[in-house]
């Protein structure tokens, strides 16, 4: 066998195991060597296998894919967890809130016909009417955030740009009501800033939150 | 087939939570997202690399690899485990980069074959005359380099066999070549390959040496 011959052969034996392959490979130091050196491609070979990582591009859109396509379902139920769920922590007493609120705005208004009041209270006593329905049990915005965290870490994030919101209205509004407190819009506008807030909170405790 | 290194699994839960495969195949036939983010997270690397190797195009790859990982999802309704699902998948990723190839009229075995005994892939005579040797190991990056030169039908079979474990009857299936012909490529382009990476590190030695 041959340098020729050799190298012809190690496409079927490439070991360079057959008695003539070894015969010839004694003997030639180039063809010992080019032997080594396809070893060593095919050693490094393996090395490539798994060795990149695509971009998130790729998940995203197959992501997209299988929601188009109806393959990712939404989930029957709320995820399980250890905390206790809004709703589950006030069982029927989440239904006192819109009462409660309904309530105390008659009392509010109520209240509002029947004493006279000076212009520049109005405002902050009709705020002082609503607020306490937003927060019955004590809760302030910080403990709402860590409810929305604790029972679903996934929409924390849209019930803090909500909250955020609602509170720059009440700001507004309520900076629109010192600066004009007889204008009836802008005292509309005010309670309508808080009864968003309330609905916040209610959409919160009412809604499995995913 | 080689088998899948256990490197590659890169749960996404927490300790103690963690999907093993059979679960997250039986959790994504009902549809939950999660599910199928652990089997794609798990596999990605491999397929990823698979497309990479044998297009050498980085945005060709990635498609190639979504087309892979969709058309499995949707047919994963149908994964009965009579087989192992990195196998199903990795060859229906082969089957996806190999009709992608097919489509760009790239030929998936070397047309060369067809002239065995051209003057450039016949054996040469005069090989190490003045070569710088290969001693030591192969750089990955080079190796990588040298690879995404090879003639796509060269790249094809070697990819398959050297990097991703296929036998010349199971390359000899999927390309629809003969095992003589698959056996054939396959020494062609690790000679290829020898003569590219022996350019390469005559080309830095140059260098070093002009430095």
């Amino acid at each position: 066998m041959n340098c020729v011959e050799l190298q012809q052969s190690l496409a079927e034996v490439e070991d360079g195991s057959t008695p003539e392959q070894s015969t010839h490979l004694k003997t030639c130091p180039a063809c010992s060597e080019l032997l080594e050196e396809l070893n060593l491609i095919v050693a490094g070979a393996s090395e490539l296998q798994a060795g990149d990582e695509p971009s998130p591009r790729v998940w995203n859109s197959i992501e997209i894919a299988l929601r188009q396509e109806g393959l990712i379902r939404p989930r029957p139920s709320a995820p399980q967890s250890t905390v206790p769920s809004f709703s589950a922590r006030w069982g029927w007493a989440r239904w006192l809130v819109p009462a409660a609120a309904m309530l105390l705005l008659l009392v509010g208004i109520y209240e509002r016909r029947q004493q006279p009041v000076s212009v520049n209270d109005r405002p902050r006593q009709e705020a002082a009417v609503v607020a306490p329905v937003l927060n019955p049990s004590g809760l302030n915005d910080e403990d709402f955030i860590q409810e929305v965290a604790a029972n679903a870490p996934a929409m924390q994030s849209q019930y803090k740009e909500n909250l955020r919101r609602v509170n720059d209205s009440i700001l507004d509004a309520q900076s629109a009501v010192n600066e004009s407190p007889e204008d009836p819009e802008a005292r509309r506008a005010l309670m309508d800033a808080y009864q968003q807030k309330s609905m916040l909170f209610e959409m919160a405790m009412d809604q499995p939150m995913q | 087939m080689r088998p899948e290194t256990d490197y590659l699994t890169e749960p996404r839960q927490k300790p103690g939570t963690e999907l093993s495969e059979a679960e997250a195949i039986e959790r994504a036939k009902q549809g939950d997202a999660d599910a199928f983010q652990v089997l794609y997270d798990k596999h990605k690397r491999r397929v990823y690399s698979l497309c990479l190797r044998m297009t050498a195009n980085t945005a060709e790859a990635e498609d190639l690899a979504q087309e892979a990982f969709l058309q499995l999802f949707r047919k994963i309704a149908t994964f009965r485990g009579e087989s192992a699902f990195s196998t199903w998948l990795h060859r229906l990723s082969v089957n996806v980069v190999l009709m992608h190839l097919r489509k760009k009229s790239l030929p998936v075995v070397s047309l060369e074959e067809a002239t065995q005994g051209s003057d450039e892939d016949s054996p040469k005579k005069d090989f190490g005359a003045d070569d710088v040797a290969l001693a030591g190991s192969i750089d990955r990056m080079q190796l990588q380099r040298a690879v995404n030169n090879l003639p796509p039908g060269y790249r094809t079979i070697f990819v398959l066999h050297d990097v991703e474990g296929y036998e010349h009857n199971e390359i000899a299936g999927l390309v629809g070549c003969s095992i003589g012909n698959s056996k054939s490529q396959l020494h062609k382009a690790r000679m290829k390959l020898r003569d590219l990476l022996k350019m390469n590190r005559a080309e830095e030695a140059g260098k070093s040496r002009a430095g």
